[in-house]
C-alpha cells in the first residue's frame, strides 16, 4: 500500500463547506439535519464520513454535491459555490465535475455496462476518451463485463460499473453514499479497494459516507459527524480507530448535543 | 497493490478546472435518443395500449379521407363516363352553341362532335311514373355512353330508348307507348302554363355499363331534336360542352395535339372564355367543382367525430405518459444525478411521444386503408345504387394528414407528463422506491378556468334554451351547442377536483361486498388523478352518446304528440285526384285490422267577407267512432263548425261567433266552436255540409283500428287492399314509422361514430389498470403471500375496472341527460310542448356496456398480475 506514489497537489481543496446548515420543517417540528458545518476535503484524497444514523451524513453529501439546497452557508466544489448555482449550472456541474455512487439502483437496467459507463459523456454531448475508458475498465476489472446488463451482474460488479461511470468524465470529486451498504463483506472489500485505487492510481478525489469502520479504514481520513456537526477527524484510520471514534460519539452523545467537540482518542484534528 | 502507477493522462486531474476538459461541450439535442429507445423497448407493452388508442383515432381519420376520395372518384368516373369515347371536350359559354357545334364539326381532325345536352323528363303511363334525365342520341355512336340491350336507337322524333330499370318499373318494352309530361308555358307574360302529356314510343332498352347515369337513375335517349324541344336553353354563364372524337392524325398518343387544340379554340364562336380539354382534365375540373360542397360537409361532419375520438385518445396517451413518468422517477432522477439537463429529459419524453405517435399513426393509416378497401370489396354485394371504385385511391393527404394529426395529438398529450419529468429532483434517485411520488397538485388556475368554463357554458346553454323556447331556434341552437361545448370542456378539465369524490362514494358502496372489493375501492382512490383521467376519457364518449339518445327520445316523443294532433285518426285514405271511389268504404271496412270507418265529404265555402273556407263533413256518430279523441268532437253538432285557434285568428272570428257560410247551395249560419286538433279544423255535420253544397265531394275515408294491432302492419294491409284504386293511404303510423326511421338512422350513424371514442376510452381503462398492476407488482405479491387467492386478485382488478368505468358512465349519463334535454328544449320547443323523457332502455344499455367494458378491460392486466409468482415479484426491483 505504501508503495503507491501518487502525490496530491498540496494545499488544494477539492470540496469545502462553510457554516453549512440544513433545516427540515419549521417551528416546533424543525429538524436541524446540519447545524453549521465547516469542513475541507483535500484533492486527491479518499475521505470517509462517519457518524450515527441521522447525524446528517447523507444531508451533508447532498448539499456538497448540489443535489439539495442548503438552508444557509456555502458549499464549494473547487472554487464554485454550489449553493448559488441554478439548475442548468448544477446540471453542468454534475456533468463535468462531480460523480456519484449510490447504495443501490446506480445503473439503468436497459443499458449494458459499457453504455452505462459512457452515458454521462453522452448526456454532456461529448465523445468518450477511449484511453481513459480503457484505463478505468481495466483498473476496475470490468473488461469481461462490458456487454452485460445490470441484471446479469453481481452487486459488487454493478457497484464497480457505477464507480467507472462516476469517473468517466474525470470529475473533480466523486461522492459515494454507502456504496458497500448492500454488498457482502467480500464484494464490499473489492469495491473499496477499487475506490482506493481510483484515488491512488488515477488521482481522483472521493468522499464516501459509510457506517462500517472496516470500510472507513480504506480511506485516507475519516470525518466524524454527530447531530449535524463535525465531531471529530481521524487521519490514516484503521478499523479500530474508526470504531473507537464512533464509540466515543455514542458515549458522549449528551455532550455532542451541546455542541462540545468531544476528545476522540486517536483522532487528530487536521 | 503493485508499485508505481500514476494515471498517465490524468496526473493532476484533481485540480484541473474542469475534469472533463477532454470532452468539448458540443450541442447535441438528442443525446438521450438511445436512452429513449431503450426506455421505449422496456415499456413496449404499456405504450402499445396507448398506441392503439392513437391508431384507432388516426384510422378513423384515414377512413374518412378515403371515403371522401371515393366520393370524388365516383363523381369523377361518372362524369368521365358520360363523355364516352370523346377525345376532346370544347367548353364554351354556350351563347352561340349551335354555331360552335358546327364549327367544331368543321375543324380539321374532328371526325364527330356532339353537344352535351340533357332534359329532365317525367315519364308515365297514368299509374306509374319515373323521372329521368333525357339525353340526345349522338350522330356518332362513339359518343354514346349507354349500350342497347334490345330494340334500336331512336331515329325519329317521338321515339325513345329507356334504361332497363325504368322499363321494368313502368312495365314497358320495345314497341309500347308511354307519355312524357311536360310543363308548357301558355302565357309568357304571367308565366302561366299547363302540364301536357305527349305520347312517345319506346323503341329500345338500354343499359349503363359504365354507370354514367347510375346516380340519376338512368338516362332516356331521344333524338337531338326532341331533347332540344324538351330541354331548356343553356343557362348563360354555365359551361357548355361539346364532346368530339378526333381522327388519329389529330392525336399524339391519347392526347389531342396542340395543333388541334389551337384550331378548336380558334373555331369557337361564342363569346367569353373557352377551352379544349381532354376528358380527364375536364372530369377532374368538374368533380372538383361539384364535390367541393358535399364533400366538405361530409368531411367536416365525420371529422368532428374523429376529433372527439382523437381527443379521447389524447387523454389516454396523457394518462399513460403520466404513469410512465411516475414509474420512471428513479431512472429520471439517476439521469439527473449523472448530468442530464431538464431539457434533455423533456425532449426525451417528447421524442418518445413522437416516435409512438408516428408509429401508431402509420399503423392507423394502414388499418384505415385496409378497412376502406375491405368495405369497397364487400359493398358491391349490397345493392347501394352507387357505382364504387374497386380500390381505394391513396393520395398524399390520406397518409400525411392522419400522420400529422396523430403525431401532433400524441405530442400535445405528452407535454404535461414531459414537464413532470423535468420536475423530478435528482435526490429522488436516493430515496427508497416506495415513497416516491411525482408532484400532483392540481393548479388553482385550472380550478378557476374549469369553474368559469362550466358556469359560463351552462349560462350560455340556459340562454339558448330561452331563445329556443321563444322561437329563435337558430340563435338558440348556436348558443346551446357552443355553451354545451364550453361547459363540457370546463367539466373535463375540472374532473380531477370532484370525480374522485364520486368514485369514493361508489367505492364505499362497492366496498361492502367483500375484502377484494374493499381493496379495489381503496386502490381506485389511491391515485385520484389517474382514476379521474381514465374515467374522463370514457365520460366524454358516454356523455355525447347519451346526449344524442336523449335528444332523439325527446324528438320522438315530441313528434308523436305533434302527429297525434295532426292525425286525428289511425288511417286516412284520400285521393290525388280529389275524390275517392265509392267502393273504398266497403273495401277498407273489410280489412281485418280496421274497426270503424267514416266517410268524409268536402266542399269549398265562401264567407261573407269573400274569404274561402275548406269544409269537411261527416256523420258525427261515425266520426266519433273513428277518431282517437272522441271528446274533441263534443262541440260538433248541427249548426256548428270546428275551428282551431289559428284559423279563428286568420278568419278574424271568436269562439261563439256565427259565420254565414255559402256554397253552391244555400247559406247556412254556423256557430264557431274551438278545437285543439289541427286535423279537425273546418269540420261540420254532414247535414250542414249537404245544405251548403249538395254535391260535396266524397274526399276521404277515415278508419280506426282494432285495439292492439300493429299500426304499421294495419296500414300496410289497407294499402294492399286499396292498391288498385290509385288512392293514398296515410296515417300517423306511416308518418311515425318514417320519422322513426330517419331518427334511428341518424342516431345510429352518430352513435356508431361516437362508439369509436368509447372503444378508445375502454382501451384507456385497460391501460390504466395494467399500469397500476405493474406498479403494484410487489404489493400484489405481498397480498398473495398473505393469502389473497388468485380469483380474489382477479376479482379485485375486475371491481377496479368496473368502478372506473362505472364512474365515467354514470357521470356521462347524467351529463348526457342534461345536454340532451337542454338541446331538445332549444330545438323542439317551436313544435309545441317538448316532453323530456329519460330513455331508460338506452341508459341501461350504455351503463351495462360500460361496466362490462370495465370488466373486460381488467382481464389482461389480471393475467399479467397473476403471472408473476409471489416470490419473484417480491424480489423484483
Ligand atoms: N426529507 C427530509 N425531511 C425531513 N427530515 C429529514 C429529511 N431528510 C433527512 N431528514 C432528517 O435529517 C436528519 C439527517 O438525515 P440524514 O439522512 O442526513 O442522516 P444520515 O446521517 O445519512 O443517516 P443514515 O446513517 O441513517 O443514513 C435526520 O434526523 C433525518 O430524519
Ligand atoms: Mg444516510
Amino acid at each position: 500500500m505504501d508503495t503507491t506514489v501518487y502525490v496530491p497537489v498540496d494545499g488544494t481543496r477539492a470540496v469545502r463547506a462553510r457554516d453549512l446548515t440544513k433545516t427540515y420543517g419549521s417551528g416546533e417540528a424543525a429538524v436541524h439535519a446540519l447545524a453549521g458545518v465547516d469542513v475541507d476535503f483535500a484533492a486527491g484524497e479518499f475521505t470517509a464520513i462517519m457518524g450515527p444514523s441521522g447525524s446528517g451524513k447523507s444531508t451533508l453529501m447532498h448539499l456538497l454535491a448540489g443535489l439539495d439546497t442548503a438552508t444557509s452557508g456555502q458549499a464549494f466544489v473547487g472554487t464554485t459555490d454550489v449553493t448559488a448555482l441554478n439548475d442548468s449550472a448544477l446540471t453542468k456541474l454534475r456533468r463535468d465535475r462531480v460523480g456519484f455512487v449510490f447504495q443501490q439502483f446506480n445503473l439503468l437496467p436497459m443499458f449494458t455496462a459499457e453504455q452505462n459507463i459512457t452515458l454521462p459523456v453522452e448526456l454532456a454531448g461529448g465523445t468518450v476518451d477511449r484511453q481513459w475508458f480503457g484505463t478505468l475498465v481495466e483498473t476496475l476489472g470490468l473488461t469481461e463485463r462490458l456487454t452485460h446488463r445490470p441484471a446479469e451482474m453481481s452487486g459488487g460488479q454493478q457497484q464497480r460499473v457505477a464507480i467507472a461511470r462516476a469517473l468517466i468524465a474525470q470529475p473533480d470529486v466523486v461522492f459515494a453514499d454507502e456504496p458497500t451498504g448492500n454488498l457482502d463483506s467480500r464484494s464490499g472489500a473489492e469495491v473499496l479497494s477499487f475506490l482506493r485505487r481510483s484515488v491512488r492510481e488515477l488521482g481522483r478525489t472521493i468522499i464516501m459516507v459509510t457506517h462500517d469502520p472496516a470500510a472507513a479504514a480504506y480511506a485516507d481520513r475519516v470525518v466524524l459527524l454527530a447531530d449535524g456537526r463535525i465531531a471529530g477527524d481521524i487521519s490514516d484510520p484503521t478499523p479500530e480507530s474508526a470504531l473507537a471514534g464512533l464509540d466515543a460519539l455514542r458515549t458522549l452523545e449528551p455532550n455532542v448535543s451541546t455542541g462540545t467537540t468531544p476528545v476522540v482518542p486517536g483522532a487528530g484534528a487536521r | 497493490m503493485t508499485t508505481t502507477t500514476t494515471a498517465p493522462s490524468t496526473g493532476a486531474a484533481g485540480t484541473a478546472p474542469a475534469g472533463a476538459a477532454a470532452v468539448p461541450p458540443k450541442r447535441n439535442n438528442l443525446p438521450t435518443a438511445r436512452y429513449t429507445m431503450a426506455q421505449m423497448r422496456r415499456s413496449a407493452g404499456r405504450l402499445t395500449a396507448a398506441g392503439i388508442a392513437i391508431l384507432i383515432g388516426t384510422a378513423f381519420v384515414a377512413v374518412t379521407l378515403l371515403a371522401g376520395n371515393v366520393i370524388t372518384r365516383t363523381t369523377y368516373d361518372t362524369i368521365a363516363a358520360r363523355f364516352a369515347d370523346a377525345d376532346v371536350l370544347v367548353t364554351t359559354s354556350g351563347s352561340d352553341w349551335r354555331q360552335d357545334v358546327e364549327a367544331v364539326r368543321g375543324t380539321d381532325g374532328v371526325t364527330a362532335a356532339e353537344p352535351v345536352r340533357s332534359a329532365y323528363l317525367n315519364l308515365g303511363d297514368g299509374s306509374a311514373y319515373a323521372y329521368a334525365e333525357g339525353i340526345a342520341r349522338p350522330q356518332d355512336d362513339r359518343l354514346m355512353p349507354l349500350e342497347l340491350t334490345s330494340g334500336k336507337w331512336p331515329s325519329e322524333r317521338g321515339e325513345i330508348a329507356v334504361p332497363d330499370g325504368i322499363a321494368e318499373r313502368l312495365g314497358v318494352g320495345v314497341g309500347d307507348e308511354i307519355d312524357i309530361y311536360r310543363w308548357v308555358q301558355t302565357d309568357a307574360e304571367t308565366g302561366d302554363g299547363e302540364e301536357v302529356a305527349e305520347p312517345v314510343r319506346v323503341v329500345g332498352v338500354t343499359e349503363d355499363p359504365y354507370d354514367a347515369y347510375a346516380v340519376s337513375g338512368g338516362a332516356v335517349v331521344a333524338t337531338a331534336a326532341d331533347i332540344e324541344e324538351w330541354g331548356e336553353e343553356p343557362v348563360p354563364g354555365e359551361a357548355f360542352e361539346i364532346a368530339a372524337v378526333l381522327a388519329p392524325s389529330a392525336l399524339s398518343g391519347d392526347e389531342p395535339t396542340q395543333a388541334v387544340r389551337d384550331a378548336l379554340a380558334a373555331a369557337v364562336v361564342s363569346d367569353g372564355e373557352h377551352a379544349a380539354q381532354t376528358v380527364d382534365e375536364r372530369a377532374r375540373e368538374i368533380s372538383a367543382e361539384r364535390t367541393g360542397g358535399e364533400d366538405l360537409v361530409f368531411l367536416v361532419f365525420v371529422l368532428t367525430f374523429a376529433a372527439v375520438a382523437l381527443l379521447v385518445a389524447g387523454l389516454v396517451i396523457a394518462n399513460t405518459f403520466q404513469v410512465l413518468v411516475a414509474q420512471r422517477t428513479r431512472t429520471l432522477a439517476l439521469l439527473r444525478c449523472i448530468g442530464a439537463g431538464r431539457g434533455q429529459l423533456y425532449r426525451s419524453v417528447l421524442l418518445e411521444a413522437a416516435v409512438l405517435g408516428v408509429l401508431a399513426s402509420l399503423g392507423g393509416v394502414v388499418v384505415g386503408v385496409l378497412l376502406a378497401q375491405t368495405a369497397l370489396f364487400v359493398a358491391p354485394q349490397f345493392d347501394i345504387g352507387v357505382p364504387l371504385p374497386a380500390t381505394v385511391t391513396i393520395t398524399p393527404q390520406v397518409v400525411l394528414i392522419p400522420l400529422a394529426v396523430g403525431t401532433f395529438v400524441t405530442l400535445v398529450a405528452a407535454l404535461a407528463p414531459a414537464r413532470n419529468a423535468t420536475r423530478v429532483a435528482p435526490l429522488a434517485a436516493l430515496r427508497p422506491a416506495e415513497t416516491l411520488s411525482v408532484r400532483k397538485g392540481a393548479g388553482r388556475a385550472r380550478a378557476v378556468f374549469s369553474a368559469l368554463a362550466t358556469i359560463g357554458g351552462f349560462a350560455l346553454v340556459a340562454l339558448g334554451v330561452f331563445l329556443g323556447m321563444n322561437d329563435a331556434v337558430q340563435f338558440g341552437l348556436a348558443a346551446t351547442v357552443l355553451g354545451g361545448a364550453i361547459s363540457l370542456v370546463g367539466i373535463i378539465i375540472g374532473t380531477v377536483f370532484w370525480l374522485p369524490k364520486v368514485a369514493a362514494l361508489l367505492g364505499a358502496i362497492v366496498a361492502r361486498t367483500g375484502p377484494a372489493s374493499r381493496l379495489a375501492a381503496a386502490n381506485t382512490l389511491r391515485n385520484p388523478r389517474r382514476t379521474s383521467a381514465t374515467a374522463t376519457a370514457l365520460l366524454i364518449g358516454v356523455t355525447l352518446i347519451m346526449t344524442m339518445t336523449t335528444g332523439a327520445a325527446a324528438a320522438r316523443q315530441t313528434a308523436d304528440s305533434t302527429l297525434d294532433e295532426t292525425f286525428p285518426v289511425d288511417i286516412m285514405v284520400m285521393s290525388g285526384s280529389g275524390s275517392v271511389p265509392p267502393s273504398a268504404v266497403d273495401t277498407i271496412a273489410g280489412v281485418d285490422a280496421v274497426a270503424d270507418v267514416a266517410e268524409l265529404y268536402s266542399a269549398d265555402a265562401e264567407l261573407p267577407d269573400g274569404e274561402y273556407l275548406y269544409l269537411q263533413g261527416a256523420d258525427v256518430e261515425d266520426l266519433r267512432a273513428t277518431v282517437n279523441d272522441a271528446p274533441a268532437l263534443d262541440g260538433l253538432e248541427p249548426g256548428t263548425v270546428l275551428l282551431t285557434e289559428g284559423q279563428m285568428e286568420e278568419l278574424d272570428v271568436a269562439e261563439g261567433d256565427t259565420l254565414d257560410v255559402t256554397g253552391t247551395g244555400e247559406a247556412v249560419p254556423l256557430t264557431v266552436v274551438r278545437t285543439d286538433s289541427v286535423g279537425l279544423t273546418g269540420f261540420v255535420g254532414l247535414g250542414d255540409l249537404r245544405q251548403i253544397d249538395p254535391d260535396a265531394m266524397f274526399s276521404q275515408v277515415w278508419a280506426s283500428l282494432v285495439p292492439d294491432v300493429d299500426a304499421a302492419d294495419a296500414l300496410a294491409d289497407v294499402q294492399q287492399a286499396m292498391s288498385d284504386d290509385g288512392v293514398m293511404v296515410t296515417g300517423p303510423a306511416a308518418q311515425r314509422a318514417q320519422f322513426e326511421q330517419v331518427i334511428n338512422v341518424m342516431l345510429g350513424i352518430v352513435v356508431g361514430l361516437l362508439a369509436v371514442a368509447v372503444v378508445i376510452a375502454v382501451i384507456g381503462v385497460a391501460n390504466t389498470l395494467s399500469l397500476s398492476v405493474i406498479e403494484r407488482r410487489r404489493e400484489s405479491a405481498t397480498l398473495r403471500a398473505i393469502g389473497l387467492g388468485k380469483s380474489q386478485l382477479r376479482g379485485m382488478l375486475a371491481v377496479e375496472g368496473m368502478l372506473i368505468a362505472g364512474v365515467g358512465a354514470v357521470l356521462g349519463i347524467v351529463l348526457g341527460l342534461v345536454y340532451g334535454w337542454t338541446g331538445a328544449l332549444t330545438a323542439l320547443s317551436i313544435m309545441g310542448g317538448v316532453s323530456l323523457t329519460v330513455p331508460w332502455l338506452d341508459l341501461g344499455v350504455v351503463l351495462v356496456v360500460a361496466i362490462i367494458a370495465g370488466l373486460v378491460a381488467s382481464v389482461a392486466p389480471a393475467r399479467s398480475a397473476l403471472k408473476a409468482s409471489p416470490v419473484e415479484a417480491l424480489g423484483a426491483e
